[in-house]
């Protein structure tokens, strides 16, 4: 038998009972306080009866036991008369699987928050009322939320096998893990992987953590979520423990704003794929991918080179994440505007909403040859994009038309552009204005762009039959021009995220 | 010896340090291998949180309106807000802290506070504790920022 010898109040003899008791209190569970007590209360008895005797045996070894056995006696007491007289505990949340108010064995529900601690889970109105809490401490501050991806929006990461021969020599420029601050390209031979910042992100971080408290999401696994989070945020005071990774989101595939403590109308997401939000296109700011790798082309089927083939990078100045900034600035200036103490009215997603309006303001635009035949103009995705964006969209020409949409130079409408000296533009043009959050210059989107494809013509060509006999044979009874544009358009979206890279 | 120093068995808490070897049996040889197998009887100092205890720990991390957590040798007690003194604020910054409304107490990193522990859970390898600094004389004891 083992004998013991522990911190805990019950200390350990020679007696019989005592022995009894531990017996029962290690076999029994530790949370059932009231098994202990006739055990404790007969020890005592026998306690004071041969209290004489026993302490002259323990006074030389365990001076201190005596009064400690008593008082924890009389202690264990007082909490089972107090916990019978409290309110019914609401069982908030749990650790492990107590109730971490009172302590009960609780069944486990509700969100779990493992990043915050391990075994960590929170009831939904814990939740309801902490993200309460957090509003109030957050306009206090005069701070929003913001929830930022990592892969392709903060930094490009490539396993080091995937490396091609023309970027080896990025292994000679990397910089020392010892001392982050100022680099921008990292080796982890840890972890068998090379990751590029994108430029401009630290002072990203910089501007945004005066405005926002800000979140790490990322589909990466949690120690791959940590290890970038030192290289963006090596004192840990952009983020905290705010990291959040796969493995503590509670759905697969997917992200969502149920792990994080902020009200949704606070929130703001940054991120280079729409589709891993469907419950929060809302909150989203989608950003172009940042590809800086040659495999990172690759995995998005790419036909052109990397950045780092090329020997170049984005723009720090004029970059992606310099534009986004400023519509995060924008935002957050409207939401604290006028100073005033009810901004419990306000809501970020519609704020968001309003900066876009302002991207196309003051455009009339007709889309000729665009939209398939027997599809109402209204509902196509790209007109609701340009009424996002801010412009009115029509069918019909007026002189109130400031701009032509088109694909093809030989349409009625294109031709009155011409003649009416109105700006003619294709479809691109809308959507760099949704990616970059501001207007382009028109001459960049004309017609004759289209046709400038370089030495993939031929590439082109082939893909455009390709996907015309795909629509063909899934669609037999569409009108063949129907399925034409559909297989244009299907060709030109693949295009243009190609084009954004230059 | 050192592989059973810092386990942890759900019957007897964490073994801290062995103390003596009582005896050793019969060794076995294993199927396969030529290693041998001895059951060990041996005595060691065990660290068992009860329900009820009161302990001191060191604040290892503070978290905003929700909890801190406290280590106490090899087991880690969770508090949370709930029991934390309802006078007391959180306040964020470089070092996250909870402060009495009057600024005489501060609860941060590196503080010894005395709390109580109120649940164990304990499972094959570790045991979760639920604390409360919520009653007489529980807190902090020692800041070493005090001003």
């Amino acid at each position: 038998k083992m004998s013991v010898a522990s911190d805990s109040p019950v200390h350990s003899s020679s007696s019989d009972d005592l022995a009894a008791f531990l017996e029962t209190e290690l076999d029994s569970d530790s949370d059932s306080s009231s098994e202990s007590f006739p055990i404790g209360q007969a020890h005592d008895d026998d306690d004071a009866q041969v209290s004489n005797h026993r302490l002259k045996r323990q006074k030389l070894e365990y001076p201190e036991d005596e009064t400690e056995n008593v008082a924890s006696v009389t202690f264990s007491e007082e909490i089972s008369e107090a916990s019978s007289s409290k309110v019914p505990c609401e069982h908030p949340g749990t650790f492990g699987n107590m109730c971490f108010v009172c302590g009960q064995k609780v069944e486990v529900t509700g969100v779990s928050f493992g990043y915050i601690h391990k075994g960590f889970k929170l009831q939904q109105d814990e939740v309801t009322r902490l993200r309460d809490i957090d509003m109030k401490a957050l306009q206090s501050q005069r701070k929003l939320c913001l929830v930022l991806d990592l892969d392709h929006t903060l930094l490009n990461s490539t396993v080091l096998r995937d490396l091609k021969p023309e970027e080896e020599y990025l292994k000679s420029h990397t910089h020392s893990l010892q001392d982050v601050s100022g680099g921008d390209i990292f080796m982890l031979e840890f972890m068998h992987m090379m990751t590029k910042l994108r430029p401009f992100v630290h002072s990203f971080l910089k501007e945004a953590s005066t405005m926002f408290v800000m979140y790490i999401y990322t589909m990466g696994d949690r120690p791959y979520a940590r290890q970038m989070a030192k290289l963006l945020d090596p004192k840990g005071e952009y983020f905290g423990e705010r990291i959040i990774s796969r493995d503590d989101g509670t759905m697969k595939h997917q992200k969502s704003l149920d792990v994080v403590l902020g009200k949704e109308k606070a929130v703001l997401i940054l991120d280079d794929t729409e589709n891993a939000w469907p419950g929060h296109k809302d909150n989203l700011i989608v950003i172009e991918r940042y590809h800086f790798f040659a495999s990172s082309c690759k995995q998005f089927d790419h036909r052109f080179q990397s950045l780092s083939q090329l020997k170049s990078d984005e723009s720090e100045p004029d970059g992606v994440l310099s534009a986004v900034l400023k519509v995060l600035k924008q935002t957050h200036s409207l939401f604290f505007q006028d100073g005033g103490e009810d901004l419990s009215s306000r809501d970020v997603r519609s704020l968001l909403k309003q900066v876009r309006k302002e991207i196309l303001k003051g455009c009339k635009l007709v889309f000729s040859r665009v939209f398939p035949t027997k599809c109402q103009a209204e509902d196509h995705p790209l007109w609701r994009v340009a009424e996002g964006l801010g412009a009115t969209c029509a069918t019909e020409v007026d002189a109130s038309v400031t701009h032509v949409v088109a694909m093809d130079v030989g349409t009625e409408k294109v031709r009155w552009a011409i003649r009416e000296k109105k700006f003619v533009v294709h479809r691109g043009w809308i959507d760099a204005a949704n990616y970059l959050w501001k207007k382009q210059p028109e001459e960049n989107f004309g017609l004759e762009q289209l046709k400038k494809q370089g030495t993939d013509d031929v590439i082109v060509e082939k893909l455009r039959d390709m996907v015309v006999d795909a629509y063909t044979l899934s669609n037999p009874n569409q009108v063949h021009e129907d399925v034409i544009l559909k297989a244009r358009d299907a060709c030109y979206m693949a295009q243009f995220s190609f084009s954004t890279l230059m | 010896m050192k592989d059973v120093e810092g386990t942890c068995s759900g019957r007897h808490g964490f073994v801290v340090a062995i103390t003596g070897i009582e005896s050793v049996g019969n060794g076995l040889v294993r199927n396969g291998t030529a290693f041998v197998t001895f059951p060990v009887k041996y005595q060691c100092v065990v660290f068992r949180p009860f329900k009820g205890q009161i302990l001191e720990a060191v604040v290892t991390l503070v978290n905003k309106a929700i909890w801190d957590s406290s280590e106490a040798g090899p087991v880690q007690i969770f508090v949370s807000k709930h029991l934390i003194p309802d006078d007391t604020e959180f306040q964020a910054g470089d070092m996250p802290n909870y402060t009495t409304s009057d600024g005489s107490v501060k609860i941060q990193k590196e503080c010894v506070v005395r709390l109580k522990i109120i649940g164990t859970r304990v499972d094959a390898t570790e045991i979760f504790c639920v604390g409360t600094i919520k009653d007489d004389f529980l807190g902090v004891i020692n800041d070493p920022a005090a001003a």
